[in-house]
């Protein structure tokens, strides 16, 4: 179903109850000063990290005076620096997402507007893409909570259609964004010519990743028995089958590996994975399956 | 194997329709359906082709199969099937309801209701028998006293035989048992439908008479719900008053009472006649025996005798009785002659009659506001003849009232005319006539009596009815025949035609209600009349006239010269307690033997139907909670 004009994607109480978590990633990225997470990289930051000994062209004002008086040998001061890391969100906006009824789609925008109203609160910079078969323009969630009525009316106003090309939108995407930073990507995966590669090349570049995957009941466990006549959403390919509890099984097995599968890239990149059924209420998802995840705190 | 609300081709047509229905729906249902889905990636497994499918195949034929018997299952509710046919088919039974007059003793030990009649408890297991009942039978009540009265028609509404049970109450009479039974039995033979039980409530009490006479029809399923009547009683059985042969105003009466219990007794019977106490006696009263008590009531007046019986007991219906005497009437007579001395000795024997004996002359007319019921003109005519009713005796050869052929003495050949009650009794043997007056009848007389010359004495009536006269053409009271027995018979007709009510011998009695017999004596014409002068329906047998009266009333029974008022106030009561064949059912059935008897199984069908239906869409619904509570967890696991 639509969301209505007046109905906003979420309401005040929750959004309040969403100030008191925060994104956080594992990777350290080199980044403007002024983020909340740590980097391994000494720089301008307040909290001391280690000396090293002073090599030409290092910076007089970092050298430790106190030292080069008693051991008549230079030692430099060198600080933890928390970088303001870039994050984006690569959205789904395939037909795919909208097949049968839209819930899928309309989870999705949900997902997003909490994530950057958690971005907007802790002041982080979250660059939300839809994506189908490429990039669309984006828009760029930053500059504090205040802005949020912007990043949600961006996300009120996509649409879903067109068919998933995971290898194109990041190979785009790297073009667009070389400083490498956290990718999430919320999306349901389902790409023909499959997604694991496209995300390797993401987490290759040394992007941290965050994947999101989110179904319908009827994703993972259709309903139907019998003849039916099934069209794909994305592609509008037709497929005659018989369906009976064998079948069924079996497509929900053939489910539960593409999702293995998906996690394991995650999981294998140094990244996180979530997977949620858009069964689930948004406030279990995020403050019980994404925070389990560690993908949020 | 039958069905109640359809035939087997109505049944199979039904079916057949629904069944078709039902299949065409259901490949409907599982026709190829349209289905838009996020990927077809997961229905083709890696390196096998797409499945075939294949088309107008029944599939899930099981689901199939449920829907078909649910449609049975219910259908055959629809239908009211039965099983046996018509040996458990609809039965027709019918409740005799004991309403004689003992069901109106009380109860002795309630505790919650201190008024609690027989009739209660009857009432209570009736209900009962009625609860036990399958609802497809039906039901008709009959009231038993002496008569049996249905009481509804053949009755499935229970509600209706209920409110026939509550409202029926003690009657007058005594329970007619069998034939109740045989009338209940007729009933059942006439219903159409197959017999069911009869079902006799009450405690059995009837009459020696029905007792020794029992008759009880062939029933198959005769079922006796008994009611205990260990009740102490003792009451009056009648109470009979007559006039006394040797007083004009007294009244022999003669108190009969029972003792119905089991324990011998002694009771005071007490006598008022119009609220004054007239007598009281005590009687011992031996269990199961009768006595009588008499009493003597001086009075000419009517009046309420009423005779009580002490100490008071359960039963109090029979502890009372009431009889109405009448006033002891008189005929008032004025005689016009010369010979009173001839006359008296014939009019004075009968207290009921008034004589006023005058002479010829001089002539002194009725001027008083008493108007004589009979004048008696003795040889002599007055100036004008008195209205009324006139007899004249020996009228005067000149101006005589009829006119007179000729005279003659000693005349031959009498005949007294038969089948006038004026000549009732007569016989000509015994009457010697010296002389008297052969008279030229006319057209509207009525002859009495004649000799070989001719008419001796007729009647005549006026035309307005208002006048009649009796002439005799000779005088009874000279001569030979004064002292012959037809002189005062004659005489007695005379007066007896002239106030036939004063002269008539009056019995009162008061008994119980029911049938009632009384003797008669020769062949007299016979009148049984109500208060109102309803004409009863009687029967004359073995000398006995009987009739039956159904509640408390007064019967007058006139039998020619004699009439017998019945004051039929007293209950009619028992004799002996009747005891139930060996092989009659006792007691209300039990709950679970009226379940085995339950033969609706259209309320099984029916759930067992829509069971079937339940469990069949749980199991292959579309959106059944079975699937969702299957698919949830493994959603929940993935999450």
């Amino acid at each position: 179903m639509p969301n209505l004009p007046h109905e906003p994607l979420l309401e005040r109480e929750f959004l309040e109850r969403l100030e008191r978590l925060a994104i956080h990633w594992q990777r350290s990225f080199a980044g403007l000063v002024g983020g909340h997470n740590r980097s391994r990289f000494a720089g301008g930051g307040q909290e001391f990290l280690d000396h090293r000994h002073f090599h030409q062209g290092d910076d007089l004002r970092a050298v430790n005076w106190r030292a080069y008086m008693r051991l008549d040998k230079m030692f430099l001061k060198m600080f933890q620096i928390e970088p303001r890391v870039p994050v984006r969100m690569l959205l789904d906006t395939s037909a795919s997402m909208a097949a049968g009824t839209r819930e899928k789609f309309t989870f999705a925008r949900q997902l997003a507007a909490a994530l950057c109203y958690v971005g907007l609160v802790r002041l982080d910079t979250i660059q939300v893409l839809p994506f189908a078969s490429q990039l669309r323009e984006g828009q760029v969630s930053g500059g504090g909570r205040q802005r949020y009525r912007l990043t949600a009316e961006f996300l009120e106003a996509l649409q879903p259609g067109g068919a998933t090309d995971f290898l194109t939108v990041v190979r785009q995407y790297l073009n667009e964004y070389p400083q490498r930073g956290l990718v999430i990507v919320i999306s349901d995966f389902l790409d023909e010519s499959g997604c694991e590669k496209a995300l390797q090349f993401l987490a290759d570049y040394g992007n941290e990743l965050m994947l999101v995957q989110l179904w319908t009941d009827e994703d993972r466990t259709p309903p139907w028995s019998g003849e039916l006549d099934l069209t794909d959403a994305e592609n509008g390919g037709h497929l005659r089958i018989q369906v009976d509890d064998e079948a069924r099984r079996r497509y929900t097995e053939a489910f539960d590996v593409f999702s293995a599968g998906i996690k394991e890239v995650a999981l294998r990149n140094d990244g996180k994975y979530t997977g949620l059924p858009t069964s689930m209420p948004l406030e279990d998802a995020i403050f019980g399956s994404m925070v389990r995840a560690r993908s949020i705190a | 194997m039958e069905f109640l609300n359809l035939s087997l081709g109505q049944f199979t047509a039904l079916f057949g329709a629904v069944a078709a229905f039902s299949v065409a729906l259901y490949l409907l249902d599982r026709t190829r359906r349209k289905q838009i889905v996020s990927t077809l990636r997961f229905w083709v497994e890696p390196g096998k082709a797409a499945p075939v499918t294949r088309r107008n195949r029944i599939q899930q034929p099981v689901s199939l199969l449920l829907q078909l018997i649910g449609m049975a299952l219910l259908l055959l509710a629809l239908a009211e099937f039965q099983f046996g046919g018509r040996q458990n088919a609809r039965r027709d039974h019918v409740l005799v309801l004991d309403t004689s007059a003992w069901m109106g003793a009380a109860l002795p030990r309630l505790p919650n209701r201190a008024d609690a009649t027989l009739m209660d408890l009857a009432r209570a297991n009736a209900i009962g028998w009625l609860r036990a009942v399958p609802d497809s039978d039906r039901v008709l009540v009959v009231r038993a006293d002496a008569l049996a009265t249905p009481a509804t028609s053949w009755e499935v509404d229970r509600r209706n035989v209920a409110r026939a049970i509550l409202e029926s109450h003690p009657g007058a009479t005594a329970l007619n048992l069998s034939q109740s039974l045989q009338f209940a039995s007729q009933l059942q033979r006439r219903s159409g439908s197959l017999p069911g039980e009869i079902v006799y409530v009450g405690p059995g009490r009837i009459s020696t008479h029905e007792s020794n006479n029992m008759s009880l029809p062939n029933i198959p399923a005769f079922r006796v719900l008994a009611i205990d009547d260990n009740i102490e009683n003792s009451g009056l059985r009648s109470v009979n008053a007559r006039r006394s042969a040797d007083g004009a105003g007294t009244w022999d009466v003669a108190v009969r009472a029972r003792n119905y219990g089991r324990r011998a007794k002694a009771v005071n019977v007490t006598l008022n006649f119009a609220n004054a106490p007239q007598g009281a006696r005590t009687l011992d009263l031996p269990p199961g025996e009768e006595r009588e008590a008499s009493f003597t009531v001086h009075t000419r007046a009517a009046g309420i005798l009423e005779a009580r019986l002490y100490p008071r007991d359960a039963f109090g219906a029979d502890n009372y009785a009431a009889l109405e005497l009448p006033e002891l009437r008189s005929l008032r007579v004025v005689v016009y002659s010369n010979q009173p001395d001839a006359v008296r000795p014939a009019l004075m024997s009968d207290p009921r009659v008034i004589a006023e004996i005058r002479p010829n002359a001089p002539f002194m007319p009725e001027t008083g506001p008493e108007k004589a019921g009979l004048v008696i003109l003795h040889n002599f005519r007055p100036p004008e003849i008195p209205p009324g009713d006139v007899l004249w005796i020996d009228p005067p050869v000149d101006n005589p009232p009829a006119p007179i052929r000729m005279r003659v003495n000693h005349p031959e050949g009498l005949r007294w005319m038969p089948d006038q009650p004026l000549t009732r009794g007569l016989r000509a043997r015994d009457v010697q006539i010296e002389t008297t007056s052969v008279f030229e009848p006319g057209p509207n007389d009525v002859r009495l009596a004649e000799v070989d010359k001719g008419l001796v004495m007729l009647a005549r009536v006026s035309a307005d009815g208002k006048n009649r006269m009796v002439i005799m053409g000779f005088d009874p009271f000279a001569g030979a025949m004064r002292y012959e027995l037809a002189t005062p018979l004659l005489l007695a007709n005379v007066l007896r035609w002239a106030a036939p009510d004063v002269f008539r011998d009056r019995d009162v009695g008061t008994q119980s209600a029911g049938a009632v017999s009384m003797s008669v004596t020769g062949n007299l014409p016979v009148q049984v009349l109500t208060d109102a002068g309803v004409n009863l329906p009687f029967n004359v047998r073995d000398k006995a006239v009987e009739f039956f009266a159904g509640e408390s009333s007064r019967v007058r029974v006139i039998a020619g010269n004699s009439e017998r008022v019945f004051s039929l106030t007293l209950p009619e009561m028992w004799d002996v307690k009747w005891t139930p064949p060996a092989s009659a059912r006792r007691g209300i059935p039990a709950w679970n033997d009226a379940l085995r008897r339950n033969r609706d199984w259209w309320p099984f069908l029916a759930a067992l139907g829509a069971l079937v239906l339940i469990a069949e869409w749980i199991a292959y619904g579309r959106y059944s909670p079975l699937r969702l509570r299957v698919a949830r967890p493994a959603l929940e696991r993935a999450a």
